[in-house]
């Protein structure tokens, strides 16, 4: 047990490290990434942007600079932006992850409730128009691009249609602190919970469905069928059990994938100031040390998702306690 | 009379027939290929239908002048009342051939830069998935036969690939390879090309593809025909390319639409981006960025794009889904379509 | 020099007097409220002596002070020079190499400190110490400057900046004379800071200022807070007034499109970044009354490269300059109302500008039409033709556009070319560096101050070209020693005559602009959109709009 979870942790550092060095490397190759013009301003002259280039250590061996980095982010935790100097970066992320947080969980929440009901419904109701306009609704949900979705949103909601009485209530794009405002933290995320859980109510949907009617294939059915128990029961209470197995080894990976920062596109969109547009900032600002800290973040978050959701489907799947 | 036939010996039908045939009664998937066919042939005919309309698709045409019902009307129209700011683009004519959807920003004909574009998002898609394909079968098929070392270096480096957030890897590769293009040794390919979002996209999706093989390749070697043959002292690329391979056929068959549609998306997520195709060549990607500019004036450039990638994808995905359930072997338990 | 100074403390005496009743009357009314003003993101450093951006500037206006300032005013004045920490305007002497300030008594920074003597040299040797971007141009002609530029961490500008406590006054000695210093010291580079602040990138930390404002909170990832500095008391309504607003919120991270909804909603009150084309039309007869435009000096070029092919030969340079069809670029930016045509190098209303356009159809001075044949004719004899060309533009939506274009142009007239969008922050010294071997690009340049030479000298001299830097900004690579010593004799003209050496600067512009090594596309104004509360709307030429002289209630 330990030594399983040892190695865990030990893949999980040697991805993270991977993960740095290739950033790190794809930094230093990109023509015109050079920090050092960037910060002396423009039309400096060769004397100020050698001072620079001294100052920031740019003049050092690529691995020392490694080094460097690798200790300010989790040693001292002062590495300091290239774009906005002095801002420190470790606390920039820890910052915007309440953000990202609040939109991620309260999407959750969304697609899970939902993607249940309609996948449980679908699956009551299989071959009919409701299971087939399920399907097709949730397949829609898959195949258009989020940020599509949230540009579409953001013109009926905030420009085209704001003044009738469907969408006066929402409020102007940004993010407000529960602590400060919390009506207006929940008003301001509701569209983009919902642009966001568009999209995987879709793919749990479609999962749970198929997840259950395999499940109702199965020889336990058969016997539950067989002493007499209402479909409902077996649907509700053995079928849906099994199914769920798939279901939460996905949640797993998704949820920790979104809550790294994948849901940068919806942030952006909205205005959300997460850890998602921090990330898409760093990287339009080719700003080498918060992109450093973003990635590290969000590979950190799935491989510890990935490492929970192995745990979570032995803990479920019975028959995998024993292999 | 002895007129009766006699009895043959009835040919029965091999597994691939039965699963076609299954295939083929399923109505869902069969009109999802139909409607997915008819975009494609619509892509193809894209130098057709601009030299019909007499447009050029990628010259910026700012100034330009077309006849609807006998008038004259200018392709970007300049705002008259109030201060006269800004420049409006011409909206749908919603006539063939002659600005159908309307002209975007650079007063080009966005019907006609629809079909173009189509015609790469797909042409990128396809040859993505026949990349991550052949690497990700590649890379699953050596680390779930070879085991071992082979296996957990490969199994690390997937990791290491799968944990990379997919925007970073795609733009770090875009910025380093658009201006200067990638040199690697013989191969050179120039920037703007093609080849580089078809890279990028497929290395992306690469863990995609290998972990689910990589397990079913070793769940296969341990099974008794391959046991049989290594005892029986066969070469190891031989059972792997006979024995094994033929049994991940299916898996790979009903990857493709589901990859294709999936790529599709992503293609134009980084197109948006602009790391995708280059302009003025167009893709649907492309055209969504055009179309986030005029989306007050003109919403319907960046409308039909985006609704033209969520029927192509969901025809992909229900074929696949009707793919999956005609090959699978579990589906025969089920009958007729579920 | 000695006129300009007397003619400018003249004006400024009689200005002051009339603004005085007018101002008093409308802060009694006005005063008070939060003003809130969107950017799309931070300026970078809040440090004034490194901050080098249009956005940074504009925000520091009523926050630090330097010892002379632009005068807030409107119009062609805002160009003026007037005192601003120290009492009067220098006399020059020693041959225009020494200027004495003396420093007004009674200022104090917003943390409570006096303001004094100390702090002038201070901050003075601190624009070396933290290697300030013009450190090494503007202010590298003071005495000492050049040990400075040597050795940063000890910086004494010994003979440089002298201060006399006893007296209240600061010398500052020049290695020879420079006509434009007053304005050097009228840029933020310049302000003055308190003694102690560290000399070190200050980040994302405000620096006590001695302005009627100051910044009381900042995160580069949310916004910035500017509220009124409790020391403050106005002791020049030219050079640093009284604003409105209690406070300036500055947020951070909307894009522009919803940072126009949220000007329409009422939600916010300005907003920095340009406007989004496809809201113009809109706007532009909605919301009339709440638009703004006024002239910029700047213009946005294309450099092509003088030393690669094919813009190495002179007349496939003067053929880009006739094909370009500069009407079609003003619409890609919006229109007639908000772009002007150009083909020389400095923008109109600046000092030296006399309307000069060669590369049209009917040459002389305005231009009317691209001559595509010429272009033609150009192209076949100078044997380039068919040669590829790529062209390097910045990902926005505007840049993307022109660049589109351009290619659309190039091709016409018979090259292979394309066009790619580059990161916008990296795009700038991605197509300085020679080593890019970048053929043709398209950028713009901002005055830093209302004089000639910070464009044609800047831009064009063989000194603002370097092999293989990200800091060349003589991007076309262009280097003529004729031209280059004419610039130096109007530079040197300055100091005496600034009329005449202005006449020096125009025939300069027509010889460059003759050469095309770079070119002209349009001269942008800015379009301000305001939300309708905002009243007093000011726009000052050098630092654009003044924000605190606008109320909101």
């Amino acid at each position: 047990m330990i030594y399983a979870i040892l190695r865990r942790f030990g893949q999980m550092l040697f991805v993270m490290f991977g993960i740095s060095v290739i950033v790190f490397l794809i930094f230093f190759a990109t023509p015109g990434a050079d920090p050092a013009a960037r910060i002396a301003g423009r039309n400096a002259s060769p004397e100020v942007l050698e001072a620079v280039r001294h100052n920031f250590g740019f003049d050092r061996p690529l691995y020392v600079q490694y080094a460097k980095m690798m200790e300010k982010i989790f040693v001292t935790g002062d590495l300091t932006s290239f774009v906005n100097r002095g801002w420190k970066v470790v606390p920039a992320v820890m910052d915007s992850i309440p953000v990202t947080l609040s939109l991620v969980f309260g999407a959750a929440i969304l697609w899970v409730v939902v993607s249940i009901i309609i996948g449980i419904v679908a699956a009551a109701t299989r071959d009919s128009w409701l299971d087939k306009l399920l399907m097709a609704l949730g397949l829609l949900g898959i195949s258009m691009p989020v940020y599509w979705l949230g540009e579409v949103m953001n013109l009926i909601t905030q420009s085209r249609y704001h003044d009738s009485w469907a969408f006066s209530w929402v409020p102007p794009l940004g993010y407000k602190n529960f602590s400060d405002d919390p009506k207006g933290w929940f008003l301001t995320l509701i569209i983009p919970w919902i642009t966001l859980a568009i999209l995987y109510i879709g793919i749990y949907g479609r999962v749970l469905r198929a997840a259950i009617i395999e499940s109702l294939q199965e020889d336990f059915i058969r016997t539950a069928r067989a002493k007499g128990l209402s479909e409902t029961r077996i649907l509700l209470r053995h079928a849906l059990r099994t199914s769920l197995i798939a279901f939460v080894t996905l949640f797993g990976l998704d949820f920790g994938a979104l809550v790294g920062g994948s849901a940068l596109l919806t942030e952006v969109v909205f205005g959300l100031h997460g850890i998602g547009k921090l990330t898409y900032d760093a990287l339009q600002n080719l700003d080498l040390p918060m992109i450093m800290a973003t990635v590290m973040y969000a590979s950190m978050f799935v491989v510890i998702a990935n490492a929970v959701v192995d745990f979570v489907y032995i803990l479920l799947d019975p028959r995998l306690r024993t292999s | 009379m002895s007129n009766q036939a006699v009895a043959m010996p009835r040919k029965t039908r091999g597994p691939w027939s039965v699963a076609f045939a299954k295939l083929a009664r399923d109505r869902a998937a069969m009109a999802s290929l139909a409607v997915f066919l008819l975009i494609v042939l619509a892509c193809l005919s894209a130098p057709l239908y601009a030299k019909w309309a007499g447009v050029d698709p990628f010259a910026s045409t700012l100034d330009a002048v077309i006849q609807i019902d006998g008038a004259d009307v200018p392709v970007m129209e300049q705002s008259t009342e109030g201060l006269g700011l800004g420049y409006t683009p011409l909206g749908p004519t919603w006539r063939l051939g002659n600005y159908f959807l309307g002209a975007d920003s650079q007063g080009r004909d966005v019907m006609a830069r629809m079909l173009y574009g189509g015609l790469s998002s797909l042409l990128i898609s396809g040859a993505a998935t026949i990349f991550t394909l052949i690497i990700g079968t590649a890379a699953g098929l050596i680390a779930g036969y070879f085991g071992g070392i082979t296996d957990t270096v490969l199994s690390r480096l997937l990791d290491v690939l799968w944990a990379f957030p997919i925007y970073l890897l795609a733009i770090s590769l875009s910025i380093v390879t658009i201006a200067q293009g990638i040199r690697i040794g013989p191969i050179d390919i120039e920037s703007g090309s093609l080849w580089l979002p078809v890279i990028i996209i497929g290395i992306v999706y690469v863990p995609y593809v290998a972990r689910p093989i990589r397990g079913q390749v070793l769940s296969l070697r341990h099974s008794e025909f391959v046991l049989a043959a290594i005892n029986l002292g066969v070469p190891g690329w031989r059972i792997l390319w006979r024995d094994i391979l033929p049994n991940i056929t299916t898996t790979l068959i009903v990857f493709v639409p589901l990859m294709m549609a999936l790529n599709m998306l992503t293609e134009s997520a980084l197109s948006f981006l602009s790391i995708g195709v280059q302009p003025p060549a167009a893709s649907w990607g492309t055209i969504i960025q055009d179309g986030q500019a005029l989306l007050y004036t003109r919403p319907l450039v960046a409308l039909v794009p985006g609704l033209a990638i969520a029927v192509s994808v969901m025809a992909l995905n229900v074929f696949g889904d009707g793919l999956r359930d005609a090959l699978d072997p579990r589906s025969k338990v089920r009958l007729g379509r579920d | 020099m000695k006129k300009l100074l007397l003619a400018a403390s003249a004006a400024a005496l009689l200005a002051g007097t009339w603004l005085a009743p007018a101002q008093a009357e409308y802060l009694k009314e006005h005063r008070g409220g939060t003003i809130r003003l969107l950017a799309r993101s931070a300026a970078g450093t809040l440090d004034p002596h490194i901050n080098y951006t249009d956005q940074g500037w504009q925000m520091y206006q009523p926050i630090y002070d330097g010892l002379v300032a632009f005068r807030k005013a409107e119009g062609m004045d805002g160009f003026t020079i007037v005192p601003d920490l120290a009492a009067a305007l220098p006399q020059a002497s020693n041959d225009g190499k020494t200027f004495t300030f003396k420093l007004r008594k009674g200022i104090k920074f917003s943390n409570g400190q006096e303001m004094g003597v100390k702090d002038v040299v201070a901050s003075f040797q601190r624009i070396f110490k933290v290697s300030g971007p013009t450190s090494g141009t503007f202010y590298a002609g003071i005495v000492g400057a050049d040990k400075c530029l040597a050795d940063t961490k000890n910086c004494t500008l010994e003979g440089g900046v002298v201060g006399d406590e006893a007296a209240g006054t600061i010398t500052l000695n020049l290695t020879k004379p420079d006509a434009e210093i007053l304005y050097k010291l009228a840029l933020p580079h310049a302000v003055v800071l308190p003694a102690d602040t560290p000399a070190e990138d200050m980040g994302s930390k405000p620096i006590p200022s001695t302005g009627a404002y100051m910044i009381s909170a900042f995160d580069p990832n949310k916004g910035m807070t500017v509220s009124r500095n409790p020391n403050f008391k106005q002791w020049s309504e030219e050079a640093q007034p009284d604003g409105y607003p209690d406070v300036v919120q500055y947020d951070f991270g909307l894009s522009e499109e919803a940072a126009v909804t949220a000007i329409q909603n009422g939600e916010a009150d300005w907003m920095f970044d340009a406007l989004p084309s496809d809201r113009l039309g809109e706007l532009g007869s909605k919301s009339m009354d709440q638009l703004h435009i006024s002239p910029l000096s700047a213009w946005w070029y294309a450099p092509l490269n003088n030393r690669l092919a094919p813009f190495d030969n002179e007349k496939a340079r003067q053929a880009v300059a006739y094909a370009i069809d500069r009407n079609t670029l003003v619409k890609l930016f919006g229109g007639k109302v908000l772009a002007s045509p150009v083909c020389q190098v400095l923008p109109p209303d600046f000092p030296g500008h006399e309307d000069y356009c060669p590369f049209t159809k009917n040459p002389g001075t305005k231009w009317s039409a691209p001559d595509l044949d010429k272009a033609k004719q150009l192209v076949e004899e100078s044997g380039t033709k068919g040669q590829k060309v790529t062209i390097i533009v910045e990902d926005t939506a505007i840049s993307r556009s022109i660049g589109v274009y351009l290619q659309s142009v190039l091709t016409t007239i018979g090259y292979v070319a394309d066009v790619k969008p580059i990161s916008s922050n990296i795009q700038f010294t991605y197509i300085q560096n020679t080593n890019n071997k970048v053929q043709m690009s398209v950028t713009q340049w901002y005055k830093d101050y209302p004089a000639a030479s910070d464009f044609l000298n800047i831009l064009f001299s063989c000194a603002s070209f370097r092999e293989g830097s990200d800091a060349s900004i003589n991007i076309a690579g262009f280097c003529d020693k004729d031209i280059d010593a004419k610039m130096q004799k109007a530079l040197d003209l300055g100091v005496t005559d600034q009329k005449a050496a202005d006449k020096m600067w125009a025939e300069i512009d027509k010889q460059v602009t003759d050469k095309a090594p770079a070119v002209g596309l349009f001269t942008p104004k800015r379009l301000d959109f305001v939300s309708k509360r905002v009243g007093n709307f000011k726009f000052n030429r050098q630092f654009n709009w003044m924000i605190t002289q606008s109320w909101v209630q």
